[in-house]
Formats: C-alpha cells, sequence, structure tokens
C-alpha cells in the first residue's frame, strides 16, 4: 500500500486566474523518501495543504494509507513541519510540544515522554525551557520538525524544512531524517534545494505550474540540477 | 483546555498587554476621579464658598455679621495673607469672594460690600450673593435665623437622585467597559499573527473541530474581561472609595452584575474579532480597535458624564455600545432597577455581539 496517493487533484486559489494544481498525481511509497522538486509557485506548498486537510474545493482524490481524505483519524498519520516556523515564540520549546501534543490527542503521561524522545532528536534538550523567541533560525527549524515528529506519524511532510539555516542545523535535520526513514518513516521532502533531495530522496517528482512534468528514481538520473533546469527553464521565477 | 491555557500563557507573557488590560483602567480610574472630584462636588452636594471678611466696623452687630457668616456651613473663611492684594486671592484661588463691612454699617449708612472672584460661576455667584444676604437681614432685623421665619411660606421638595452618578459610578464602571473593549487590540493581534506565522494553520493540520480551535481563541479574551472587572470593582470598592470623598454604592441589586458583564463581555470580544476579521496587518488591527474603542468611549459617556450631555450628544452616544453597557451598570449602582428595565440594554449589547460574530464569520478565513 502506498502511503500516499493523490490522483488527478485541481484547484484554483478565490480569484486566481491559474489553477495552483491541475489534474497533479503522485504516489509515495511507504518506506521511501519521496523529493517533490519545483520552482518558486509550482504549487508544491499548495499541495502540502491539500494532503493536511487546510484547503478545500478541490477536484481529484487524496488517499492516506489508503483512507481518502478529508479524514480526522488519517490526519494522525500525518506529521507536518510547514515552510514558515509555524511556533509560538512567547512560549518555550516543551510548552510549544506540549501544546501540540494536546492537539494531536496524546495524553499528558505521553507528551511528556514523546517530548523527551523529539527534543533529543533535533538536539534541543539543554534549551527545552527556554522561550523560542530566543532560538536561532535553525533551533526553530528543528523544533518546528519535532512538533512534526512529536505524535509519531507514519508518514511526515516536510516544506522546505531546511530554509534559512546553517551547514550544521542543516546537516543535522539531514541526518535525523535518515534516522527516521531508517526506523520505517515515510517522507514527502518538499525542496528546491537539489543537494538535499540528492543526499536523502531515493524518489523524485518535478513540478511547474502546478502539475508534474518528472516522475522517477533517484539512481535513474545523473544531475539532478541539469534535469530542473531543463524541465523546468532558465527563466527566473518571481511568483 | 489547551487552546485556552496556550492563549492565556501567551497574553501573561506580553506585559505591554497586560499593562494595558489592567493598568490603564485602573490609572484613569484613579486620576480622572481626582480630577473630578470638584466638578462632582459642585454638583452633588454644593462647594463651600471661600470668604475673605473685612470688618473695617468693628461694631456689635458688624462683628456678629462676621461671626454669623464665619460660622455658617456653606462658608470657608480665609484668613488674608500678609500684603496679598484681592486680584492676587482670586489668581491665586484663595477666595472666591471678599466681603467688606464698612464704618458705618452699625448706622446703617454704608451697605456691606461684596468683590467677586470674576471667573466665578454665575450660579454659585448668585447662590453666595443668597447667603450673605439672608445673613446680613437676620443681623440688621434682629432674627435669630431666617430659616425658621421662611419654614412656614417656602418647602424644598427634592427626588432621589437616579440620573447623576457619583464619581466612582460613573468612572469604575465606565473605564471597566473602556478597558475591556481594548482586548480586541491584544485578540486582532493574535489572531493576524497567527495567521501570518502559520500555527493558525498548522492547527488545522490535526483533527480539532474547527469550531473549538475558534471558540479556544475567544474564550480567553472573554475570561480576561471578566477579570478586568472584577479587578476595576475590587478597585473601586476596597482602595478608590477610601480615597475619594465620595462612597461607591453598589445599589440593591449588585448581582444583576454578573449578567451584565457576562453580556458585555461577550460585545468586546465580538468587537475584537470584527476588528481581525476587518483589518490585514496586525498595525492595522491596533489602530482600527484603539480609534473604535476611544471614539466609543467618548461618543457613549465614559469620558463626559451622559446626564452632562446636550440633548443631540445624548442622542448620538445611543450608536456606541459603550452606552448601552454603561447605562446597564448605571442602572444596577444609581437607579437600583429591577432586571427588566436593565434587559433591553442587554438585548441591544447581545445584537451588537451578534453582528460582530456575524460579519467576521462571513469576512475571515480561517484556513
Amino acid at each position: 500500500m502506498n502511503a500516499l496517493d493523490i490522483s488527478s487533484i485541481t484547484f484554483s486559489y478565490d480569484g486566481a486566474p491559474v489553477c495552483a494544481l491541475q489534474n497533479f498525481s503522485l504516489a509515495v511509497i511507504d518506506g521511501r523518501i519521496q523529493a517533490l522538486l519545483g520552482p518558486n509557485g509550482a504549487g508544491k506548498s499548495t499541495l502540502m495543504r491539500v494532503i493536511t486537510g487546510q484547503l478545500r474545493g478541490y477536484s481529484g482524490n487524496v488517499s492516506i494509507y489508503g483512507t481518502k481524505m478529508p479524514d480526522r483519524s488519517a490526519l494522525l498519520s500525518i506529521g507536518y513541519a510547514p515552510q514558515p516556523i509555524s511556533l509560538y515564540t512567547a512560549l518555550t520549546a516543551r510548552e510549544n510540544l506540549r501544546f501540540f501534543g494536546a492537539m494531536a490527542g496524546l495524553s499528558d503521561e505521553e507528551i511528556v515522554l514523546r517530548s523527551e524522545i523529539v527534543l533529543e532528536q533535533v538536539s534541543l534538550t539543554d534549551h527545552a525551557e527556554e522561550p523560542v523567541l530566543t532560538f536561532s533560525g535553525g533551533m526553530q527549524r528543528r523544533l518546528n520538525l519535532a512538533v512534526a515528529l512529536l505524535h509519531s506519524p507514519k508518514l511526515l511532510l516536510l516544506d522546505e524544512p531546511t530554509v534559512g539555516v546553517d551547514p550544521q542545523s542543516r546537516n543535522h535535520i539531514y541526518d535525523t531524517l535518515t534516522e527516521l526513514n531508517a526506523a520505517g518513516m515515510t517522507i514527502l521532502l518538499s525542496t528546491h534545494i537539489m543537494e538535499e533531495a540528492e543526499r536523502l530522496c531515493s524518489s523524485v517528482t518535478l513540478a511547474d505550474r502546478g502539475e508534474v512534468i518528472f516522475n522517477g528514481r533517484m539512481a535513474e538520473i545523473d544531475n539532478l540540477e541539469k534535469l530542473f533546469l531543463e524541465k523546468t527553464g532558465r527563466g527566473l521565477r518571481d511568483e | 483546555m489547551a487552546l485556552i491555557k496556550k492563549e492565556i500563557l501567551i497574553l501573561l507573557r506580553d506585559r505591554q498587554t497586560i499593562l494595558l488590560l489592567f493598568l490603564m483602567p485602573v490609572a484613569l480610574i484613579l486620576f480622572l476621579s481626582l480630577a473630578m472630584e470638584g466638578v462632582w462636588a459642585d454638583k452633588l452636594t454644593g462647594r463651600k464658598v471661600h470668604l475673605v471678611i473685612v470688618n473695617e466696623s468693628n461694631s456689635p452687630k458688624a462683628n456678629l455679621l462676621e461671626k454669623k457668616i464665619k460660622s455658617n456651613k456653606m462658608v470657608q473663611y480665609v484668613n488674608r495673607p500678609r500684603g496679598m492684594t484681592d486680584d492676587q486671592l482670586f489668581a491665586d484661588g484663595k477666595a472666591h469672594a471678599i466681603v467688606t463691612i464698612p464704618k458705618g454699617f452699625e448706622e446703617g449708612d454704608q451697605p456691606v460690600e461684596m468683590y467677586f472672584d470674576p471667573v466665578i460661576d454665575a450660579g454659585y455667584k448668585i447662590a453666595t450673593r443668597a447667603l450673605i444676604t439672608s445673613i446680613t437681614v437676620e443681623v440688621v432685623m434682629g432674627i435669630d435665623n431666617l430659616d425658621t421665619v421662611v419654614a412656614g411660606l417656602l418647602v424644598e421638595k427634592t427626588k432621589p437622585n437616579r440620573d447623576f452618578p457619583t464619581p466612582l459610578q460613573q468612572n469604575v464602571p465606565g473605564y471597566a467597559i473602556f478597558a475591556m473593549f481594548f482586548i480586541a487590540i491584544p485578540m486582532s493581534i493574535g489572531f493576524l499573527k497567527e495567521k501570518k506565522d502559520g500555527t493558525l494553520q498548522r492547527l488545522f493540520t490535526y483533527p480539532v473541530n474547527t469550531n473549538l480551535v475558534i471558540l479556544g481563541k475567544i474564550v480567553p479574551y472573554y475570561l480576561i474581561n471578566i477579570s478586568q472587572f472584577i479587578l476595576m470593582m475590587l478597585v473601586g470598592v476596597y482602595i478608590m472609595s477610601h480615597i475619594i470623598s465620595f462612597p461607591f454604592h453598589l445599589g440593591e441589586h449588585p448581582w444583576h452584575m454578573i449578567p451584565v458583564t457576562m453580556v458585555v463581555a461577550a460585545a468586546t470580544t465580538g468587537f475584537g474579532v470584527l476588528v481581525a476579521a476587518l483589518a490585514r496587518t496586525p498595525e492595522q488591527s491596533s489602530t482600527l480597535a484603539a480609534t473604535g474603542a476611544i471614539l466609543m468611549g467618548v461618543f457613549g459617556g465614559i469620558m463626559m458624564p451622559h446626564a452632562l450631555m446636550p440633548i443631540v450628544m445624548k442622542k448620538v452616544a445611543m450608536i456606541s455600545p459603550m452606552y448601552w453597557a454603561h447605562q446597564a451598570y448605571l442602572d444596577i449602582f444609581l437607579r437600583d432597577a429591577a432586571f427588566v428595565a436593565i434587559l433591553p440594554k442587554l438585548i441591544v449589547l447581545t445584537l451588537f455581539a451578534g453582528i460582530c460574530f456575524y460579519i467576521a464569520g462571513r469576512r475571515v478565513q480561517w484556513m
């Protein structure tokens, strides 16, 4: 069974002249790390928001482990780290985890236990009681990931998880994702950093202007950046 | 519960907001009640007239007149500081009038002279002149007490005051309501900030009910509104009533404050949600909320007692929800009104809250 099946999704924002997603299909095989690549305006973030139920009014189907979305219980199979760092900066790292854990329906004991584990995974145990406001960009990114991991999801959706972080934090995130995948977690990684996709992913979906323009295995691609530019063109994208 | 706890934690860590919501109204109640105490004293109990008496005659009748004026309960006798002229006395606010009993008064050759501060209120001047005239008549005619003579001719009847509140009856509920409407600032900023940084959208990726999320954002501010009102009442009853010379009567049915405060808090949170829905940025929302609250306060009889407003402004006041909220509290404190009499005001406030929530619900995109 695929972890994620997306078939023929078409979606447009209110008043937008063009579709953000056009007949978009994608399958993520259970246990894999799949890259979703595309320039700005490709529809990557929109797709993430469709999968997680934030956007409605689309045509086509989204299934998580065989459950057709929107389905509330299926949301617990997903861990989602959005591109903007979506944390409460006035709260400490532990308070953020406690809150999002409660939102995921974890018991108090589970929240305490899982918070320790995910803080350890992202190397923030020593900063658990500090307000997020005082964190560096890299630390905030790592906590953003920790929140997504808190309720032990089977499928992890990451929207540009290393934007604006230093090489140390980036490498730490890469190592964490590799470990999680080795432990059986499926990951859909939306990025436009070629090195990131090459290092972590076993398969690639390339999207542009809301459509899938390439699907393939990473092992079959000689030069990902060259392929990306061939498929999407060299013109600047200001969307 | 986690939603409410999170919201309250965030608010409590925002010191500026706490100052705005809790200390601002306390400061306003304290300073404005003290500043306006004199105006209220004139209005409700009458102010003592500060008199300098110059007795040039020193005759028995002149001395009796001086004694009677000095001992009158409406008079505050003032000793003229050495070398100070009449004009200086007025300019420094030490006296309102100077009464001179001239040589020849005993013989009836010279009348008593009164010299008033030129900026004195006309009504106040008339009352002072009538007082000195009646005491002078008593002395000249040899009457012990003129009031007892005219008692059979003139009877004064008054109705109990149901219109003009004491400073604390005006300012405590007034500035509590004012501060409660200021909840719209942190409420709308918090909402827009969460939308901007994506935390609100992130909540909807969890299996939580959308209505619960929205309720979780409203209930904490509703509870803070209730706390604001309780704090202002405690300040009014236990602190201000010891500072101000007027008591703070809570009326015969103080428990009516419970439903009134609950409805007022619904109106204020409704205003907050409306501002959050209309504004596009946190900066816009704080300007909109603050301007809206101040205008409602100006028109609604918070900053100037409704009873003192001209007729036209009294009508205009009705467009402000603060007017209905304030009048509901004055019904309790001042008019001892039955709940049925307060109910129409609560209906207006409930309608205001309903309209705010309805417009916000139509405009706002939660996701």
